[in-house]
């Protein structure tokens, strides 16, 4: 994308490095009226682009069909209304017919689905020695499979971890520490790639780098 | 002692300075580039390979999922460029659509960053884009089993009936593939609803953060192939061999975590000095 | 009768469709037109209650500003660029049928969404930097070695840390694709578990935090 040229791009351009040092103000200076004024432009914009993009859609899967002879359409659209007596205390136990569709519908279809990839197929490919390879590979299962055992006793709450349970789940903790250690380096490429792209853009709206 | 002194007032420094040296040091391998090489993993190469060559055929319908917004674009948005680069250079049919409020701007993003691959498709029979879609794992669910009452119609309004490439993807069984570029949970439901239930072939263009949380379902097989953050977003860039936004952003990676182990092995040495002291 | 509407039913109704949903992933490998209708609807309302939450945020924002409560003047602010935006979005949307076909919903969404959103978001980035100087200290053995896996996974995420010392990829590549492995994947299968435990709570009516008023009545 090349530097624009036309003055509302100019414009807008500059607009954004404006409010992205507003909001940086905060951390690199002290809150203060700049942050607070783009923090709640922000939200603002952030809230109308919601309503918009779900009234587009709601109009798109629901609305159209429905004006387009789909009579059944106007159950869940009454449904989705019946959600906002939430806001009126004495109706609020209203809102829980569509709730208990939205949660029971979750609850089946996040329960179908978790038992193969997360339970099975862990298991498996836990216990699945390598068919090849050298002394490493087997290292590493065998690491991966005490590892796997001993992190799930240590999140077996129902008994104290004392006497026999004390050393497995001494060692499940270590296991789980280097994961969260892991974790954590991946967050910090995350969250640095983020402000990466921000220092990319400071420099390209002032022309210091090409865009 | 005079080092333990020095150490301490490490310890007490305003945090403003660390931000001010951080964002400083964002900025300096921008302007004086270094370049190093980056290496590919195998669960880079095993995406790259998994949607190209013998593993797509000309014609064959693919889901790519814009599962981040704007915010996460310099983490997923050159791995996906690629993919869907290398998607379009096979001759794939790619549906695009996503979760985010902002997906029509990641999608311009998107044919900006690939125009000379998307200047010779044809919208609507190449190439379509559904668009916004809501309803978390019963949209995925039900974009599996009839995808025409999660998008009746696209992003621009067209019925699905009257795109001519929608009508041959109907449900799950149309689908080669499925590529989710995720910040949050969206790449979790098409794990469940589509690859552990109809085992349609999926893989993951995520934030580092679900790197972690991904790789054990790629090792069990779930995945068949993982992009990890801006890193695999280069690695794939060296794949196709079109260095881009992820490349020119790995020198000011390398600058910032050099800088944050330093800072943490300083302040560590100071605690551990301190420690013994006392 | 009141309190089966209000409690009893509205258990039953999370059950049945609970026990659909597995009806039809044991029994019909084809699609089940009731669970398809019932997933439908249940994007449809998905959709619909999303303006929940921004509905009471407005109507924080119009009680600050009438009330004149402090910083009222960001409530006001808020409440118009709010309205413009919505506004625009509207209108272009009724109008042509895409509502960033409007010049100044465009304009406000690529101009001023796009560079808040990136920005808002990676200012955490400077955070996780002071937190790591601050509180990132080998403690004991547990801290200890989550430092040493966190730092060979950040030098192995960049290309420098080959520069630095050749074995420092080759560790790091082990923390992040073995070291890391049986941490994360606990994590998944306990997630799945406590899922599991907490839908069959909900459906035996013992989990009632997610219905409105659930404590009352």
């Amino acid at each position: 994308m090349a530097y624009p040229t036309a003055i509302l791009d100019v414009i807008g351009l500059w607009t954004g490095w404006v409010l992205m040092l507003m909001i940086y103000s905060y951390p690199l200076y002290k809150e203060n009226v700049a942050y607070r004024f783009a923090e709640h432009i922000f939200v603002a914009i952030f809230l109308a682009i919601n309503l918009v993009v779900n009234f587009t859609y709601l109009m798109n899967t629901c609305v159209t069909p429905l004006l387009g002879g789909n009579l059944l359409m106007v159950v869940p659209l009454i449904l989705g209304i019946l959600i906002y007596t939430m806001l009126i205390p004495e109706y609020r136990w209203v809102s829980r017919y569509p709730i208990a569709l939205l949660v029971g519908a979750g609850f089946g279809l996040g329960i179908r689905g978790a038992i193969k990839p997360s339970i099975l197929d862990a298991i498996v490919s836990t216990i699945t020695a390598p068919s090849a390879g050298g002394m490493m590979d087997w290292v590493n299962f065998l690491y991966i499979a005490v590892g796997l055992v001993s992190s799930m006793l240590y999140f077996l709450l129902t008994y104290e971890h004392t006497g026999l349970l004390q050393p497995p789940t001494r060692i499940g903790r270590l296991f789980i520490m280097i994961g969260l250690g892991a974790y954590f380096g991946n967050t910090v490429l995350f969250r640095f790639t983020m402000l990466t792209g921000r220092a990319q853009f400071f420099l390209q709206v002032l022309k210091i780098i090409p865009m | 002692m005079s080092d333990q002194n020095i150490f301490d007032k490490l310890q007490n420094i305003d945090r403003r300075v660390f931000y001010w040296v951080l964002f400083i040091t964002l900025m300096v391998p921008f302007v004086r580039p270094i370049g190093l090489p980056v290496k590919v993993v195998q669960n880079t190469r095993d995406l790259y390979l998994g949607i190209t060559g013998d593993n797509v055929k000309p014609g064959d319908i693919v889901i790519m999922n814009f599962g981040y917004g704007v915010s996460a674009w310099s983490e997923c948005a050159p791995g996906f460029t690629v993919c869907a680069k290398a998607l379009l250079r096979e001759g794939a049919r790619i549906v695009f659509m996503g979760s985010q409020y902002d997906v029509e701007l990641s999608f311009n993003k998107l044919k900006n960053d690939a125009k000379a691959d998307f200047a010779t498709k044809e919208y609507g029979v190449d190439y379509v884009f559904l668009g916004y879609f809501t309803g978390g794992e019963s949209a995925i669910a039900q974009l599996a089993t009839d995808a025409w009452t999660v998008y009746p119609a696209d992003h621009y309004r067209t019925s699905v009936s009257d795109i001519p490439m929608m009508q041959d993807f109907h449900g799950w069984q149309d689908i080669t593939l499925v590529l989710s570029s995720d910040t949050g949970d969206v790449g979790s439901y098409f794990l469940r609803q589509w690859q552990a239930a109809h085992g349609t072939k999926l893989a993951e263009i995520g934030i580092a953060m679900n790197g972690s949380t991904d790789y054990p379902y790629y090792l069990a097989g779930n995945y068949f192939g993982l992009s990890i953050g801006s890193r695999g977003g280069a690695e794939l860039e060296v794949l196709i061999g079109e260095p881009g936004e992820a490349t020119t952003a790995m020198d000011s990676i390398n600058a910032s975590h050099l800088l944050i182990v330093l800072a943490v092995i300083v302040a560590n040495v100071g605690y551990l000095l301190s420690r013994r002291q006392a | 009768m009141s309190n089966i509407l209000k409690r009893e039913v509205v258990f039953a109704l999370t059950g049945v469709v609970t026990v659909l949903m597995f009806v039809e992933y044991f029994f019909f490998p084809q699609d089940w037109i009731v669970t398809s209708t019932i997933r439908t609807w249940a994007v449809i309302i998905y959709n619909i209650s999303l303006g929940l939450g921004g509905i009471r945020l407005i109507q924080q924002h119009i009680m600050g500003t009438q009330r004149r409560r402090e910083n009222w003047q960001f409530s006001a602010l808020f409440l118009v660029a709010f309205v413009i935006m919505f506004l625009t979005g509207m209108w272009g949307y009724l109008g042509t049928g895409v509502a960033t076909n409007n010049g100044i919903y465009s304009w406000l969404f690529n101009n001023v969404y796009t560079p808040l959103g990136s920005t808002a978001y990676a200012i955490t980035g400077f955070y996780i930097f002071s937190a790591a100087y601050r509180a990132f200290r080998a403690r004991n053995l547990d801290a200890a070695l989550m430092l040493i896996a966190g730092c060979f996974v950040i030098l192995s995420n960049a290309p420098v840390g080959e520069v630095i010392w050749s074995g420092i990829p080759v560790i790091g590549e082990w923390f992040r694709f073995v070291g890391q492995v049986p941490g994360m994947r606990v994590f998944g299968v306990v997630g799945a578990l406590g899922m599991i435990a907490y839908g069959f709570r909900a459906l035996l009516g013992k989990e009632r935090g997610f219905y409105a008023g659930g404590a009352e009545e």
